[in-house]
């Protein structure tokens, strides 16, 4: 999975600190929105007060269905939001939850999750934050529109990020890697939301049929039945146990892991049998379903209850614990699916109307309840565009403000994150998180002689009127200064046209070999040898030491077979020959992302040092 | 109210036909695939670790991996026994990691260690000592060195050869300060006439003939034939032999004698040694091993063989052509170092601990324990 790694702890303080600051100053944000759109809503019903519903909607209530999957699921999208802002999702999500839900799957999957996995890991706090929240909008949405085309555009939605969801966060849910099983969230609890969001932005009127819930139900026993089969398949008796105990390692509470690993020994015990009952279980609750029958389909709705329950705690173990569950799995969702599809099957015969009170009035009719408002004041004058939009604004119901809030705080999630997505560099924060904040200075940098790659005797006073990034390099190093160069060399790149005020100065850090032609295959290996405003520095032994002790860098032979050892140190210097920026180069992991970060960090400090000379 | 029950009924239809798809998928998953064939050809012929010994006039040189298991940990020691003293001690070069191995070889008062590449190091450094170790002058080869124990050869002069990573072959006048200039290259010799006759398909170790020409050796295509070649002004002359066995052969060593030339050669699991006089091989017995562990020469064209299972077997030289048993090594033994009078030091390895066991009366005896300061995780 190449880039998809940042190689940082997911509870990396630095990272951790950064999304918590960004969730604040975003949620403080999103608190503003909603209080001026409640202003608004609020000036605008003071200045025009609400034309009274149309007499004709208060008949009709949402299907008893419908209203439970999109409070359902309403509820669930903000429990997934709220999993979300957990301190370790930022730096974890990439590395501990989508590469390895990615890495039993074939190459091209591989290939597809990898582009998101690296979006999350190059700008990990915008990810973070604008999942938590899109998830949280989505929720809002379905919880706030409950009647209309925007409750329709709210299950779209729904849709749409549950499929972002599945295809990035779940890996197709599993479905194209060994060992797919209904029982541990196959095909991915997110597609269940995609499905129950599809039902949702169906037309109402689609609800108040039977035959409606019939299909949805036959639907959901064919699906029983593919994973009654599934289950079946020899060699899939074993693998539960093995699962469940794996899940019991989930940092939880005491009593569930014991729960866990008990049902685990039990499951290892009687694998078959414990297998067979799954089987059996799932093909006769599919069956039931098949045949639409209201009675016996009550039966298995309650059954389906407690059976998914039970699988949701002794088998999935919640799914949103350990600090890096991202919701709470299949088997909720599931209940909530096949519930919505017995509630449509079966009439409403007590009359009750669910959401009743709701149904006047709601968020798609503001227009016209304007319009009807300005058929019912015949003598005014000719409403223009901004009496026409406060009218609009004062006969919407509150609901509709909070449809139009969800809205907002999902656009002010999507938003920074298509921007990160467009950004093919990494955010500086994981080279901060990495380094550690660096210390601004303003001292006279010491001066030098040395010769470069070519021979030619390069002091510091020469580089005077340029800016120069210098660090420590060993060039028959093994490990972490050609990740430096190159974090060098891109941010050379990142300079684009400034690029010709900066010089990219490393100085030789090996007693031993420091030679020309070592400083220069050094340069032939890194691609270096080619970039104008790039200088490899050398010099006697003394020469060296003398730079090495005036910048603080320690260098040494070890016995052994050891490299030799020296501090990864960049240090910026501005044009005037002061030093700026000291900075700990340490690459750590040197992955695609921290070098990506690291180059960053250092054009955004050597444009710093141009603008301060 | 009919259109829109059809688009629900897509919207649940898809859904069952999502579930047919899953089902089909797992089960497909499921299911086991039959591992790839083997062809039917006999086994491919043995290779050479990096870990050998080599003996010059100032004493004798082991190369062994010591450390941890991760790749990280493990780092290649040089050790050194003058040849005035029993005592051994560590001598690798510093300034470089030697996690990618070392390669060493001897001629006149030079030694030449190679450092192999590794992780981000692309070329091999090199350093050159005059002083048995004491002390050493760094080197560069601006490619990486072939992964064979044979990829430097030096002429008493320090002229120095050295077989890189794709094949070719490049000649320094000393492996100090000397330009590295190319040979040839593995394209090259494969398609001189010695090369096409024998059909040779890799280079595996260098070496200066009597007359300090370069020499070359490496794998065959052609059953039977052992690929050795000659550089005579420029031009590739074959200097290679045929042996009864029927399959291919590599090989494994190739080192100057006085007055010629001696290989070690391997056709599938069977190993021979061979010595040229000039312008004639003779071929030792046979030896079969299951794979090397370490191999190496010793003094008056000896040559030692410690195989993964069974025990080290030795050959004399061209008059004493049979491969002799020795007493089984110790455990962690790593390389064999001859010593004087046809006797041997077992170089053991634990962790950082170095254990010699020196062969006396027909039995190993513990003769010396070096702890080695390795600096772990100094890899990355």
């Amino acid at each position: 999975m190449p880039g998809m790694n940042s190689g940082l702890s997911p509870s990396d303080p630095t990272l951790v600190a950064a999304f918590r600051s960004a969730l604040l100053h975003q949620g403080a944000i999103v608190l503003l929105v909603l209080a001026l759109l409640w202003l608004l809503w609020a000036t605008a019903r003071t200045w025009r007060p609400a034309a009274p519903p149309a007499a004709g909607r208060a008949a009709t209530a949402e299907p008893r269905g419908r209203w439970l999957l999109r409070t359902g699921f309403g509820v669930l999208w903000i429990f997934d939001g709220i999993l979300q802002a957990q301190p370790k999702m930022a730096g974890g999500l990439a590395t501990q939850v989508i590469e390895p839900t990615a890495a039993s799957s074939p190459g091209w999957v591989q290939h597809l999750v990898n582009w998101g996995g690296t979006v999350w890991s190059y700008h990990p706090v915008q990810a973070g934050a604008a999942s938590v929240w899109i998830q949280v909008g989505i929720g809002a949405w379905l919880i706030a529109a409950a009647r209309g085309p925007w409750s329709r555009l709210a299950g779209a939605a729904s849709v749409a990020w549950g499929l972002v969801v599945w295809v990035f966060g779940e890996s197709f849910g599993g479905v194209f890697a060994p060992g797919l099983s209904w029982l541990t969230g196959a095909p991915g609890g997110v597609l269940l939301y995609v499905a129950a969001g599809a039902l949702i932005a169906l037309p109402e009127d689609v609800w108040c049929r039977p035959r409606s819930g019939r299909l949805l139900l036959a639907g959901l026993g064919v699906f029983y039945a593919g994973m009654a089969l599934l289950q079946a398949w020899p060699g899939r008796a074993g693998i539960l146990a093995g699962m469940v105990k794996e899940m019991s390692a989930t940092p939880q509470p005491h009593v569930l892991s014991s729960l866990l690993a008990g049902f685990a020994s039990f499951a290892a015990r009687y694998a078959f049998a414990v297998n067979l009952v799954v089987v059996i279980a799932l093909a006769a609750t599919g069956a039931v379903f098949l045949t639409g029958r209201p009675r016996l389909v009550r039966y298995a709705v309650w059954f389906g209850i407690v059976f998914c329950l039970a699988d949701w705690v002794l088998v999935q173990d919640f799914g949103f614990l350990g600090g890096l569950g991202t919701d709470p799995n299949s088997m909720i969702p599931l209940i909530l699916l096949f519930s919505a599809g017995y509630l449509a099957l079966v009439p409403d015969v007590t009359g009750e109307m669910i959401g009743a009170g709701e149904a006047a009035g709601e968020a798609g009719t503001a227009d016209r309840a304007g319009q009807a408002g300005e058929a019912e004041r015949p003598g005014r004058l000719r409403p223009g565009v901004l009496t026409k939009a406060g009218n609009a604004v004062a006969s919407a119901r509150a609901r509709s403000v909070a449809a139009a809030g969800a809205l907002a705080v999902i656009v002010l999630g999507a938003a920074p994150m298509a921007q990160a997505a467009a950004n093919r560099t990494a955010d500086p924060i994981l080279a901060l998180a990495i380094s550690g904040s660096s210390s601004r200075l303003d001292l006279p940098a010491p001066g030098f002689s040395l010769t470069d790659q070519d021979g030619r005797t390069v002091s510091l006073a020469s580089l005077r009127g340029k800016a120069v990034l210098m660090t420590f390099l060993d060039p028959v190093c093994t490990t972490d200064c050609p990740i430096i160069a190159q974090e060098f060399k891109q941010a050379g790149q990142m300079l684009g046209a400034q690029a010709g005020h900066v010089e990219l100065v490393a100085v030789v850090a090996n007693p031993t070999y420091r030679s020309t032609a070592v400083t220069r295959a050094f340069d032939w290996q890194e691609g270096l040898a080619t970039v104008p405003n790039w200088l490899y520095l050398t010099g006697s032994l003394s020469q060296l030491a003398e730079v090495w002790r005036h910048y603080g860098v320690t260098v040494q032979n070890l016995p052994a077979g050891a490299m030799a050892a020296h501090n990864d140190l960049a240090v910026i210097i501005d044009p005037a020959g002061r030093i700026r920026q000291e900075m700990d180069a340490d690459p750590g992991p040197g992955t695609s992302g921290t070098q990506s970060s690291f180059s960053v960090l250092l054009s955004q400090y050597a444009r710093q040092a141009l603008r301060q000379s | 109210m009919s259109r829109r029950l059809t688009g629900a009924a897509a919207v649940l239809a898809c859904t069952g036909l999502a579930c047919a798809v899953l089902a089909s998928t797992g089960l497909i998953a499921g299911c086991g695939s039959q591992p790839a064939g083997v062809t039917g050809a006999g086994p491919p012929p043995l290779t050479a670790p990096l870990s050998t010994s080599l003996v010059t006039t100032q004493g004798t040189w082991a190369v062994g991996v010591m450390g941890g298991a991760d790749p990280g940990n493990k780092f290649w020691q040089l050790f050194f026994r003058p040849a005035t003293s029993g005592r051994w001690s560590l001598a690798t070069p510093q300034g470089v990691a030697s996690n990618g191995g070392l390669v060493a070889a001897g001629g006149g008062a030079y030694l030449v260690v190679g450092f192999r590449p590794s992780q981000n190091l692309a070329f091999s450094p090199l350093a050159t000592s005059t002083d048995t170790g004491r002390n050493w002058t760094p080197g560069l080869l601006d490619a990486g060195l072939a992964d064979t124990p044979g990829a430097i050869a030096v002429g008493p002069s320090g002229r120095t050869l050295a077989l890189l990573r794709d094949g070719t072959i490049e000649a320094a006048p000393t492996a100090g300060a000397g330009r590295w200039a190319p040979l040839t290259t593995l394209k090259a010799l494969a398609a001189s006439a010695p090369g096409r006759a024998c059909g040779l398909e890799g280079v595996t170790a260098v070496s200066f003939g009597p007359d300090q020409n370069p020499m070359a050796a490496g794998i065959c295509a052609r059953p039977g034939a052992a690929g050795v070649f000659t550089d005579a002004g420029g031009t590739w002359r074959p200097a290679g032999l045929a042996l009864p066995a029927g399959s291919r052969v590599r090989v494994l060593g190739l080192t100057a004698i006085a007055g010629g030339t001696m290989a070690l050669l391997a056709a599938g699991t069977t190993l021979f040694a061979a010595w040229r006089d000039g312008t004639r091989w003779t071929v030792s017995g046979p030896v079969t091993a299951d794979g090397v562990r370490a191999l190496g020469f010793g003094p008056g064209g000896s040559a030692w063989l410690l195989p993964d299972r069974g025990r080290p077997e030795t050959v004399a030289g061209a008059a004493d052509r049979t491969w002799r048993p020795l007493p089984p090594g110790p455990a962690g033994t790593q390389v064999l170092a001859p010593g004087t009078g046809g006797s041997y030091d077992a170089l053991a390895v634990a962790g950082s601990r170095l254990t010699v066991w020196r062969l006396a009366g027909g039995a190993w005896a513990r003769a010396q324990q070096i702890t080695v300061p390795i600096q772990y995780g100094s890899s990355g």
